[in-house]
């Protein structure tokens, strides 16, 4: 096994491109989309045609205590000329019980910007509901809010300041790892295919001793590369992720395992090296997509693809990495994910090994 | 030692080998001649214990090694079809690992790798990578894999395939001299019957999957020794004449080439007279008349009415 295990490394040092390639990209995708996030608030401008201004600059305020947005209160025609030049992607319309969106062009910020204000606006509704029955609601609001009666040190979706950085952190890493893998394993195909996988067996190693041997180069392979990009973004870039590092390094062993019994299973399955070269970025993409690491989650709707999520490896480990880098969980709030994680590796890699051999026996 | 007895292989609806009992004594060098798609890699696969039979049986001294196949694995040296070597690693780096499977290491392991790339005269050049060998290197070192273990058998599928000639003849030097000096038990495996009949002592020959004839190389010519063959060339092509001349009575067998043709005809016949009566006739000039005796590829001739390249 030693052998197998080492002559892989010995083909890496020849050919470690495509593997670099993948830490590269990684951390060029991280770093560049997260330094777009480092910027001031997004500017927002904000006008009305309904309302009076000391009540519009009241509700920029309250808008402005959300900190996600910058809203600017300006007149009208010049709301407007902003979003008609392209300067900005929209601006808010405020009115009494609503509000509307002047849109100019597309944005990634527009779903979170509309989300933000639906909030808002509901919550200030109800209280004014609720001020028209007990007047002296909004005060006795913020002092309960002052002295709760129970503390939750939970954060809100966004969790901690780098809660989107680390989002797309672990997406990316998550994303990228699978190629690293996947292709690692399709040197068992190639083995097959020249006919040094024969030489092996003829030789005393045995059968198992020579998948593991490939098996446990793709873990550490794919395991190094999560580790090293954390502990890149960590030390070197001051990512904040929390207490518990060695956990997060525990998950992305759990999830690497997973990766690898899925890229087993898959070999098993498709046995031509020019269909894998097709069939592992759709997959990888696929999963990625589904699963959450090119978006959050949360933003998911579909019924169908959250029950394809639910049988996803990567929807665990994102979920698991998010709960404690973001939310400084602990272990127990993990142990479901990971559990997952290794019991989805464990069924892979026994129908994986199980449909390689016996497609080489008939 | 090793011995093969009614071998059978089938493969949904093709018999791919069918009823093949070989035999192989130490020391000996043995030829299984034969066609492309005769059956002589499948029969190999079986012997070598990467593929199960489908009936039959393998036995090396006796014992039958398709339950437990260990012995016969250390015993063998497989040499296969297709060059089955790392090719973005090094000469030096696949012989390393390929002998590290075998649990070589150390001073050992280093000895042995400067053995077999002595052996296969490559030892200058062993830290290329074989990628970038030419293809009768990339065979060379496809035999030296499968010498890392000293085996006593050497099992080759036709390891000339596609290679120069001064690779080949290296090859084939190294072979000989491996079985004539060494002691070595070779099974040689090719559709090449000029290789067969340099290098083996005894000959089977496979056609359909079947053994349709064997023996030593004496033997087996003498099935022929009632023939002979006349080789004749001309000064271009005539293809009525060569019809002409195949269909004159007693001719058993013709074969013609673009500007040459052979003829298998009884010892004794007088085929001259007439044969420069008709290319008078259509004019042709004949530029060569050769009487040979017979090769392997006759008797495969002989015995299956085809040419081994067809
Ligand atoms: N794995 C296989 N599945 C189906 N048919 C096969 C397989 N391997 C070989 N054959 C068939 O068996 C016959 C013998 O092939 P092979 O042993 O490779 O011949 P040779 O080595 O003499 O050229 C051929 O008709 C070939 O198509
Ligand atoms: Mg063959």
């Amino acid at each position: 096994m030693k052998a197998v295990f080492l002559l892989q490394w010995r083909k890496f040092y020849r050919q470690p491109l495509l593997v670099l390639a993948m830490f590269v990209l990684t951390i060029i995708f991280v770093s560049v989309s997260a330094a777009g996030g480092e910027d001031e608030p997004v500017f927002v401008p904000v006008y009305t045609e309904s309302m009076k201004q000391e009540q519009a600059l009241e509700w920029v305020e309250r808008l402005n205590d959300e900190k996600q947005f910058a809203f600017k209160w300006m007149l009208p025609s010049e709301a407007r000329s902003y979003v008609a030049e392209g300067d900005v992607p929209q601006a808010v319309e405020l009115m009494e019980a609503d509000y509307r969106l002047l849109v100019g062009r597309e944005d990634p910020a527009r779903l979170a910007l509309d989300s933000m204000l639906r909030r808002v606006y509901s919550e200030e509704l109800r209280f004014e509901n609720a001020a028209q029955d007990v007047p002296e609601i909004r005060e006795l609001m913020d002092s309960a809010l002052s002295d709760p009666v129970l503390k939750l040190s939970a954060g809100s979706l966004q969790g901690n300041g780098d809660g989107d950085k680390l989002q797309l952190l672990f997406g990316m890493t998550l994303f990228f790892v699978i190629y690293t893998i996947m292709f690692s394993l399709v040197r068992i195909v190639d083995e097959k295919r020249t006919g040094t996988w024969n030489r092996m067996i003829l030789s005393p190693v045995r059968k198992w001793q020579m998948y593991f041997g490939h098996l446990g180069f793709s873990f550490l392979i794919g395991f190094s590369q999560i580790s090293l990009i954390f502990l890149l973004f960590r030390y070197a870039f001051g990512f904040e992720m929390g207490d518990r590092f060695w956990l997060l390094i525990a998950i992305a062993a759990c999830y690497t395992f997973s990766i690898v019994a899925l890229g087993l299973l898959i070999i098993s399955l498709i046995a031509k090296p020019q269909q894998l070269s097709a069939v592992i970025p759709i997959v990888a993409t696929g999963m990625a997509m589904v699963g959450g690491a090119f978006w959050p989650i949360e933003l998911v709707t579909n019924e169908v693809l959250l029950t394809v999520s639910k049988v996803l490896p990567i929807t665990y480990g994102l979920e698991a990495l998010t709960s404690v880098a973001v939310y400084g969980n602990g272990l127990p709030s993990v142990a479901t994910s990971l559990v997952m994680l290794l019991g989805f590796g464990g069924i892979c890699t026994a129908i994986g090994i199980r449909l390689l051999e016996w497609r080489s026996v008939s | 030692m090793l011995e093969t007895d009614k071998l059978t292989k089938k493969f949904k609806d093709t018999l791919a080998v069918d009823d093949v009992s070989l035999e192989l004594r130490k020391g000996e060098s043995v030829g299984l001649l034969g066609p492309n798609g005769a059956g002589k890699s499948t029969a190999i696969a079986m012997i070598s214990t990467l593929l199960k039979p489908s009936s039959g049986d393998v036995r090396l001294h006796g014992k039958s090694v398709l339950k437990d196949p260990g012995d016969m694995r250390r015993v063998l040296g497989v040499v296969p079809q297709k060059i089955a070597l790392y090719e973005e690693l090094s000469a030096y780096e696949n012989l390393k690992f390929f002998g590290r499977l075998y649990g070589l290491s150390g001073k050992k392991l280093e000895q042995r790798i400067g053995y077999v790339l002595d052996l296969v005269g490559l030892a200058d050049r062993k830290k290329e990578l074989v990628k970038h060998y030419s293809g009768g290197m990339q065979r060379r070192v496809n035999l030296a894999a499968a010498m890392m273990h000293e085996p006593e058998v050497l099992i080759m599928d036709e390891p000339t395939v596609g290679i120069d000639p001064q690779s080949r003849n290296h090859l084939l030097e190294t072979i000989r001299r491996l079985n004539r000096e060494e002691g070595m038990t070779v099974l040689y495996t090719s559709h090449y019957m000029e290789e067969v009949e340099k290098l083996c002592d005894r000959v089977y020959i496979m056609d359909h999957g079947k053994v349709i004839a064997q023996g030593t190389k004496e033997k087996l010519k003498a099935i022929l020794s009632d023939q002979e063959t006349v080789w004749i060339e001309f000064d271009q092509s005539y293809p009525e004449l060569f019809k002409k001349l195949s269909e004159i009575e007693g001719v058993q067998h013709a074969d013609a080439d673009e500007r040459s043709l052979k003829l298998i005809i009884p010892k004794g016949m007088r085929l001259l007279a007439s044969l420069f009566h008709e290319a008078e006739r259509h004019g042709a000039q004949v530029t060569n008349v050769h009487v040979q005796t017979p090769t392997l590829e006759d008797v495969f001739l002989r015995l299956t009415g085809r040419t081994l390249r067809d």
